[in-house]
């Protein structure tokens, strides 16, 4: 036993530290990880159980980590080497793969043996197969879903109903009408679609939102694509009708030249407060290739500063149908390529300068004033803070000159799992205290209290080269930290790796949101470090902003590349630039 | 009895719908017409059956393949002519077609609504709320028919033992000798008064603060009376009861009618004290704990001097601290169940109901220990106790002379903190 605890001692250190392992899979917890192994080895590592209660769910995430730390160590530190940046597309996508979560998805077992038919059979052959059914729905709408879902042809699917029809008086159920109405419409046959559309309108006094959206997307292709309207009318009566049923109606309207038809509905789709399909967008500017008409321009204009207002980026086909639209524009001589934007934020096509990413003095301020009402105070001053705090924090920021770098204490200080806390906060700060900037320390006042991991000369070394706020142990600091940094000013960053996605969570809509995140961008100065001792290094701040832009003469649009997943929280890195040739 | 009285109102509202509602059940006259138009169209097919199916192109294939459509077509005719001559315009009806037609399609939605109910899904602002709202109503309606086919059943099986015994000879019954009549119940109602006086007069003070009113949804108020009611009910049948209150209570809120409505004519007979008034009016604000699972202090041992406080709050909106800081806001002690020390946490969160919070408060008072108290947690979100053995203990010990061992929960609030 006593070998067993030898082998332990070690261990409180990290596991006690261990929620930082999620995010930082660093040289140094893969050092504690071997520890961790060597105890495994020894089969010894269950008598633990009893010592660190809370954390098996931690645990176990460590084992899977060790394991996966073993197995490729090599791709590991390939991986880290570039990390992209915090708010680039698909850097979040790279950091899970960093920690992975090794679960297989089987797939579920097949309960029927049965063959969706590949041909149409007659009614023995359905009675046949029937009998071969066992399930808990009945056969009809077993298969009819089946067949829906592998996309089986029209006319075995129209067997089936004829053998329905005949066992069951000449009548099919609605649900099969509806799929076989779904079949039609996915292969395109537009006589069926109207044949049952037909025979619905017959039947059934009204639809209700799938059958009408089948019947809408299957007949807007067709000659009789103005009823399709009247059915986004049906529609409209008990629900608003989705985008999709939008899109579909205004590509209809735009496949038979109705242009005004089509901006009406994009109107009345704005109208409703839903965000419009991409496709929907890409649709008008694929149509207005074709089209010489200054009106026109005027309005896909607008399109793009919705999307520059509404911060939507367009797909890789969109800013190519973009693209095209604008080199099509007959006597202005467009010229647009793809290209990416330099660090300095100039744009490697045209070499102009893109948009800074400073909030306008109204927008700071808005900013400002919301932070403090909805973020910090948010109708409950209990809730984060106490009344108290809040007065005693407000004076000592109104008391204290504008600072440069406001430092997220906690955040700075467990940013390696293995090292004395106080002791890494005073790294950083010592090494930004050396360039003479003006420092702010958040923290909580347990930091004080002298415990072995908050070393007491340390902290009080920390408060010699910098300022500090403690807050109570039960307050929010992360607020405190935003509200101070933007009562400084412009110029002055916060330090931490928090994405702060719950604060921007308290702002009450999609506006501040949107203001919020521009300038978390152009404010948060994130460690990269990932070895103690050495120089602290930021990851780079985004000079520029990424979105919609123009300079009347030239357009930059950010776009998604297709195979890149980006995350809500993070921007595109690729740009169309479009400038006019002179 | 009431359900029977509500069944029948649904019933003489939906006639008018009725003819709508069951489009297939098909006069028999005209059944004829369809299946000799259909046999028309099997008929013709019969000649293409003894192909082999290869040849399933063919074109009298096809033709047969369309044959429903004509039925379908022609069959209806009729049949719209008389609906749609009842056609309006209007909303209600409107929603209630589609809700009608999700249900041939298999939604989950229920078949019949009220006109009640079919406002409240007016209301609903948004498509996936009137689809959620659809869905409870589909399965309460799902339940009350279960239970009614329950119920039926049960009638028939007692009708069934009635029977029998009136087969029986009743002889034997009257020559039995019993100390006792049959009245159990009675008798348990009352023993449970006198100690619920017992307990108003000495009982140790527990307070549900029902001053979250204003944080919760309809569904929600609703969840947390029905607790109330089912904790009220543990407490009644305990050995040495709390005295319960009930503070902050506004007459005429939204809370009082409910509880009042739930409990009906027993509300003003109920043996524990409801107030207006705050709890740190009633009692010395040092003897007050707030129990709520925020705390940063954990409850070691029940103190039977102090006033143990429990929010009746059911929090489904993702409202965080709110009875925390209720709790600061009055300067008041905190403290929550020692859920992590004692049990093997897996998933759900640490909020408890108030009937379990109740039950597990009743048991730490009756000198249970708090492995036996903490029974009442529901075992789905725990994997087991804890057995801290005495080797262990000995380990702990040693590690906090070592300092190595985080002391207090605000240590291990601050390693909680993620980065």
């Amino acid at each position: 036993m006593s070998l067993c605890l030898s082998g332990i001692r070690s261990l409180p250190k990290f596991w006690k530290s261990n929620p930082c392992l999620g995010l930082s899979p660093g040289h140094s917890s893969y050092l504690s990880l071997r520890v961790y192994c060597g105890i495994r080895n020894q089969q010894r590592w269950f008598s633990l159980k009893t010592m660190c209660p809370q954390d098996t769910k931690s645990r176990n995430l460590l084992i899977t980590k060790a394991r996966y730390l073993r197995k490729d160590e090599g791709s590991n530190k390939q991986v880290s080497s570039d990390f992209p940046h915090l708010f680039a597309a698909g850097a979040a996508k790279k950091r899970s793969q960093m920690n992975p979560q090794s679960k297989d998805h089987a797939l579920p077992p097949v309960r029927n043996a049965i063959q969706v038919p590949t041909k149409p059979l007659n009614s023995e052959e359905w009675d046949k197969l029937k009998e071969e059914f066992k399930g808990k729905t009945s056969f009809e709408n077993w298969i009819s879903s089946q067949m829906a879902r592998c996309h089986s042809s029209v006319d075995v699917a129209k067997s089936l109903l004829a053998w329905v029809a005949a066992k069951n008086n000449g009548i099919v159920g609605y649900d099969l009408l509806v799929r076989y109405l779904y079949l039609c419409v996915f292969h395109k046959q537009t006589s069926e679609v109207i044949d049952v559309y037909e025979i619905m309108k017959a039947r059934y006094k009204s639809l209700e939102s799938g059958g009408y959206s089948l019947l809408i997307r299957g007949l807007s292709h067709s000659d009789r694509w103005r009823e399709s309207l009247l059915l986004l009318e049906d529609i409209k009566k008990v629900i608003t009708p989705s985008k999709k049923n939008y899109n579909d109606c205004i590509q209809g309207a735009l496949l038979h030249q109705d242009v005004n038809t089509a901006w009406h509905l994009y109107q009345e789709l704005l109208g409703h407060d839903l965000i419009p399909l991409l496709e929907t967008l890409k649709a008008f500017f694929d149509f207005g290739k074709d089209i010489k008409d200054d009106h026109y321009s005027n309005k896909l204009l607008d399109i793009l500063l919705y999307l520059r207002n509404n911060q939507l980026y367009p797909g890789e086909s969109f800013a190519h149908s973009i693209k095209t639209w604008f080199e099509s524009v007959p006597g202005k001589q467009w010229k647009g390529q793809f290209t990416t934007i330099q660090k300095s934020g100039q744009c490697l096509g045209c070499g102009r300068t893109i948009e800074p990413i400073h909030l306008s003095p109204e927008e700071y301020e808005f900013l400002k004033g919301k932070i403090m009402k909805d973020v910090i105070d948010g109708g409950d001053q209990y809730k984060k803070t106490t009344p108290q705090e809040l007065k005693r924090f407000e004076n000592f920021v109104k008391s204290s000159p504008p600072f440069d770098i406001v430092i997220d204490g906690l955040n700075v200080a467990k940013m390696f799992p293995k090292a004395r806390e106080s002791k890494v906060l005073l790294d950083v700060v010592s090494q930004l205290a050396k360039q003479n900037l003006r420092l702010l320390v958040l923290g909580r006042k347990h930091m004080l209290r002298q415990r072995s991991r908050w070393r007491k000369d340390e902290m009080e070394k920390v408060q010699k080269q910098a300022s500090c706020f403690f807050a109570d142990d039960i307050s929010k600091d992360d607020p405190f930290l935003l509200y101070a940094t933007l009562h400084s000013g412009n110029h002055c960053k916060f330090i931490t790796k928090d994405l702060m996605r719950d604060h921007k969570a308290c702002l009450p809509d999609a506006k501040t949101q949107r203001l919020f995140f521009k300038w978390q961008q152009g404010h948060q100065l994130a460690i990269m470090n990932r070895f103690l001792g050495s120089k602290v290094t930021f990851q780079h701040i985004f000079s520029y902003d990424t979105v919609v832009q123009t300079t009347g003469d030239s357009w930059h649009i950010p776009y998604d590349e297709d195979l890149v997943e980006r995350y809500s929280y993070e921007v595109p890195t690729k740009w169309l630039c479009l400038h006019r040739k002179t | 009895m009431s359900i029977f009285l509500k069944m029948s109102v649904n019933v003489t509202f939906l006639r008018p719908f009725t003819r709508f509602l069951v489009p297939f059940t098909i006069h028999t006259e005209r059944r004829n017409l369809y299946s000799r138009i259909l046999q028309r169209y099997m008929s013709s097919k019969i000649p293409t059956l003894s192909y082999p199916n290869k040849e399933s192109t063919s074109p009298p294939d096809q033709l047969e393949l369309d044959g429903w459509k004509t039925t379908m077509k022609s069959s209806v005719q009729e049949d719209v002519s008389t609906v749609s001559s009842s056609k309006d315009e209007d909303p209600l009806a409107a929603t209630r077609e589609l809700i009608e037609m999700w249900r041939l399609l298999g939604r989950e939605v229920p078949e019949h609504i009220t006109e009640e109910e079919l406002k409240t899904i007016m209301e609903c602002a948004s498509k996936s709320s009137k689809k959620k709202y659809l869905k409870y109503l589909y399965v309460r309606e799902k339940m009350k028919k279960a239970k009614q086919i329950k119920k039926e059943m049960k009638a028939a099986a007692r009708e069934e033992v009635k029977k029998a015994k009136q087969l029986e000879t009743t002889e034997e019954d009257k020559q039995r000798n019993f100390l006792f009549l049959r009245l159990w119940e009675r008798n348990m109602n009352i023993a449970m008064g006198w100690k619920g006086i017992q307990a108003m007069q000495f009982g140790q003070p527990l307070v549900f603060d029902m001053a979250y009113d204003n944080y919760m949804k309809r569904q929600e108020l609703h969840n947390t009376v029905s607790q109330l009611l089912e904790s009220e009910g543990w407490n009644r049948r305990n050995v040495d009861p709390f005295h319960i209150y009930f503070c902050n209570l506004k007459v005429d809120g939204v809370y009082y009618r409910e509880l009042a409505k739930r409990y009906g004519e027993k509300w003003d007979k109920l043996l524990i004290t409801t107030t207006e008034k705050s709890h740190v009016d009633l009692f010395p604000k040092d003897s007050i704990i707030y129990l709520t699972a925020d705390s940063p202090n954990v409850m070691t041992t029940f103190k039977h001097d102090k006033i143990y406080v429990v929010g009746s709050f059911v929090d489904k909106n993702m409202q965080p601290g709110t009875s925390l800081a209720n709790a600061k806001r009055l300067k008041l002690a905190t403290e929550c169940l020692p859920l992590d020390k004692y049990l093997q946490w897996d998933i759900g969160n640490k909020n408890l109901t108030l009937d379990q919070m109740m039950r597990i408060l009743l048991c730490l008072k009756n000198n249970g220990s708090w492995e036996e108290a903490l029974t009442f947690v529901p075992r789905r979100k725990h994997t087991g106790f804890l057995e801290i053995s005495q080797h262990s203990q000995e380990f702990l010990h040693r590690l906090k002379i070592a300092k190595t061992f985080p002391k207090g929960p605000l240590n291990v609030h601050g390693l909680n903190e993620k980065i």
